[in-house]
């Protein structure tokens, strides 16, 4: 016998996982669609992120939230800083231009976690918020966790506000333009370096802020990278390759089957559950959930 | 033609020779040779991977002891002469396989003993190398009961087996007024937080107290559904084996969710800096469970007359107060020194010296700020120390662990029920 009551509370969990998880999946399959890198780094920005939290939060009255302007910022420079090196490593003569950008993308995220391992130790770190604490109760449905809801809802937002940006701007006209046909675009005269460094510094600054919720949600830890990496890996998959509309299905989907899994099969079996998954989205619809994506190849 | 002969052959020679030059340096200086002037320990342990936070503290723990008894007696004294100690680290990665890989390196390369892994997974798989190349080994860290089940005849350990500490914290836990019905019991899924969460079903069927379930899953689960579940439940207890990182996000989802049990017992390591550091708000009121803290009742040792002694030299050297885990790895060193110089036998050690010292180990009492330490001979904890006292503790307001049980212990009252999320 299902007790209703903890059902409508594991779908909140799965919902509120979900969110987490779209809001590092946003990035992720911008950066990919646009830039065509697949990027390891992505688990490590986030850890850098709530690093960057624990360190700003005591500056704000030992609130997290507050940090996430400059996190932004430091991230949106920092990706517009890295970007050019990516690009650099992925043309020109060289061969296997994905391979390139991934070997190269995997040395930043060592050099990232060996960084705050050196700076910080191995140690756990509070990201505190005493705004985003606890969770609200709906009598007759469940517990609404609030740093988990207010992370869905920022995930959520982010995407809502990079799909505006590339429908319904001339910037993200230009964007879609390199996405599609780099040569072409270029020979209508967008300036193609410039539109890459703001895509992946808006890649970035929307991870590292991630980072912040998800440190706020758990806690900061210099080894917390790579399983945001793999879940990173999942969305793109499930989504559809650089197709960003799908992140949300996919986040859903992701956090829904954990949370399931976890509660009426076996805490164990979850990850055994989420690789079947994406093996089948592989085998029968390699364009994702969807079908929208690039054929995964 | 013959001046090509000749010049090929005197190459031959001269790269022969030189490689014979290079092997016998790197025999030299990989102790196989006579005349080290030093105790030469190996130390595996991991200093990098998921368990780098334990990995850390035993490398403390054992650096803390070679350090002091270097700078405060040259080093060990043998027939009127004194060798130092060296440590040599060998990174286990958090991995069991690379755990015997690494051991077996440092057994080739000439180590008089070792000094074990933080963690009993990488423990279960180093210990047999041990057995195999007769290499005396004593850890300061790693509890679970497999280890000394197995009987493994070259492998000691100074911290007693989890199924004797989180058996009688436990316990100790569920003596508290009001006495609770119901305990819910957690643990992650890997050999040292199963025998946690085992040794805490033990204690509570023994109690004959409800155990409403009793879950196991992997390291990196999302704690909402594992505390949703738990709150179905409605226990008067939450019990968890784990290491730190599951602690913090088990606090963390139960705040999220306002699941609010009488007490959380966790094990291991709510008294250290990481717990604290990462729980935040949340970490005052844990349950603990411990063999030592710096404020134990004890007086004298060896090389530490104190805990307190013992405590303040950590905090001088590392800034950081030890937990026991740090206090069992340094014993382990002092224990070994104590057998070298029982032994008599300078440095490097002969294979017939090593067994000869695990007959030393197999009797030796010592007495050390951490405890007295022996070593038992033969049963379900052959060669693990379980002399030490298992204390049940408890955070205070400022995360200060105060001794709360078993009675006869405690040093303070617990705080019993612990006051719900929203009233703190």
């Amino acid at each position: 016998m299902v007790d209703i009551g903890l059902f409508t509370q594991i779908v909140i969990n799965g919902l509120l996982l979900g969110g987490i998880y779209v809001t590092i999946g946003v990035g992720f399959s911008l950066a990919f669609g646009v830039l065509e890198v697949v990027d390891f780094a992505v688990g490590e920005y986030v850890m850098v992120g709530a690093f960057m939290g624990a360190v700003l939060a005591p500056l704000f009255g030992a609130e997290g939230i507050f940090a996430i302007p400059i996190v932004l910022v430091v991230f949106f420079a920092l990706g517009a800083l890295i970007q050019p090196l990516i690009h650099h490593v992925t043309t020109g003569d060289r061969p296997h231009p994905l391979l390139m950008g991934l070997v190269f993308t995997f040395g930043l995220a060592t050099f990232l976690r060996g960084s705050v391992l050196t700076i910080f130790g191995p140690n756990n770190r509070d990201v505190p918020s005493s705004l985003l604490t606890g969770g609200v109760a709906v009598p007759g449905v469940g517990t609404f966790p609030v740093v988990r809801t207010v992370t869905a809802v920022f995930g959520v937002t982010a995407l809502v506000v990079f799909m505006y940006y590339l429908y319904r701007t001339r910037g993200g006209m230009a964007i879609r333009a390199i996405a599609e046909d780099r040569t072409n675009a270029r020979l209508m005269g967008i300036n193609i370096n410039r539109y890459q460094s703001i895509a992946y510094g808006a890649y970035a600054a929307l991870t590292g802020s991630a980072g912040v919720f998800i440190g706020m949600t758990f806690t900061a830890n210099p080894g917390m990278g790579l399983q945001y990496t793999a879940f990173a890996f999942f969305m793109v998959v499930l989504a559809g390759m650089g197709y960003l509309p799908g992140v949300i299905l996919a986040g859903i989907v992701l956090g829904l089957t954990q949370s399931f899994t976890a509660v009426y099969i076996s805490g164990n079996l979850v990850l055994l559950v989420l690789f079947a998954i994406i093996y089948l989205v592989l085998l029968v619809s390699p364009a994702g959930i969807l079908g929208k994506g690039e054929w995964a190849t | 033609m013959t001046r090509k002969h000749k010049d090929r052959r005197t190459f031959l020679k001269s790269v022969g020779g030189t490689a014979t030059a290079v092997g016998l340096a790197g025999c030299a200086g990989l102790g196989g040779g006579s005349g080290r002037d030093y105790f030469k320990l190996g130390a595996v342990t991991s200093l990098s991977g998921d368990l780098r936070f334990g990995g850390e503290v035993t490398q403390r723990g054992y650096d803390l002891w070679a350090d002091t008894i270097n700078e405060e007696q040259g080093g060990i004294e043998i027939g009127g002469e004194t060798y130092e100690v060296q440590i040599e680290y060998a990174d286990a990665q958090s991995n069991p396989s690379t755990g015997a890989d690494a051991a077996s390196e440092m057994i080739n390369d000439g180590a008089d003993a070792i000094l074990g892994p933080y963690s009993s997974n990488v423990t279960l798989a180093v210990c047999p190398i041990m057995d195999q190349n007769s290499m005396p080994h004593i850890t300061g860290s790693a509890e679970s009961p497999q280890i000394w089940q197995e009987g493994y005849e070259y492998s000691f350990g100074t911290i007693p087996t989890v199924s004797i500490i989180g058996n009688e914290a436990a316990s100790a836990l569920l003596n508290l007024e009001p006495q609770p019905d119901s305990v819910y019991i957690t643990a992650v899924n890997e050999p040292f937080s199963v025998a946690t969460g085992d040794s805490m079903q033990a204690a509570a069927e023994e109690a004959g107290i409800t155990v409403e379930n009793y879950e196991q899953f992997p390291r990196d689960t999302d704690y909402t559904n594992v505390v949703s579940a738990a709150q179905n439940a409605d226990p008067d207890l939450h019990l968890h084996g784990g290491h730190i990182g599951s602690h913090v996000n088990l606090v963390n989802a139960a705040e999220q969710l306002g699941y609010n049990p009488d007490g959380f017992l966790m094990h291991y390591g709510v008294n250290t800096g990481s717990y604290k550091d990462g729980a935040g708000a949340q970490a005052p009121y844990t349950f603990g469970a411990t063999v030592w803290i710096p404020g134990v009742d004890r007086e004298g040792g060896v090389l530490f007359d104190s805990p307190q002694a013992y405590a303040d030299a950590s905090q001088s050297a590392y800034d950081t107060a030890p937990d026991y885990t740090q206090a069992g790895s340094t014993a382990a060193g002092i224990v070994f020194q104590e057998a070298f110089k029982e032994l008599g036998a300078a440095p490097p050690l002969s294979q017939d010296d090593k067994d000869e010292l695990i007959g030393i180990l197999e009797e030796i009492e010592v007495n050390t700020f951490y405890g007295d330490v022996a070593f038992e001979t033969g049963g379900e904890y052959h060669h693990n120390n379980i002399n030490t006292q298992p204390l049940l503790i408890q955070l205070g307001e400022d995360g200060s662990p105060t001794i709360v049980g078993p009675e006869e212990s405690a040093t303070g009252e617990a705080n019993y029920p612990v006051p719900a999320w929203d009233e703190r």
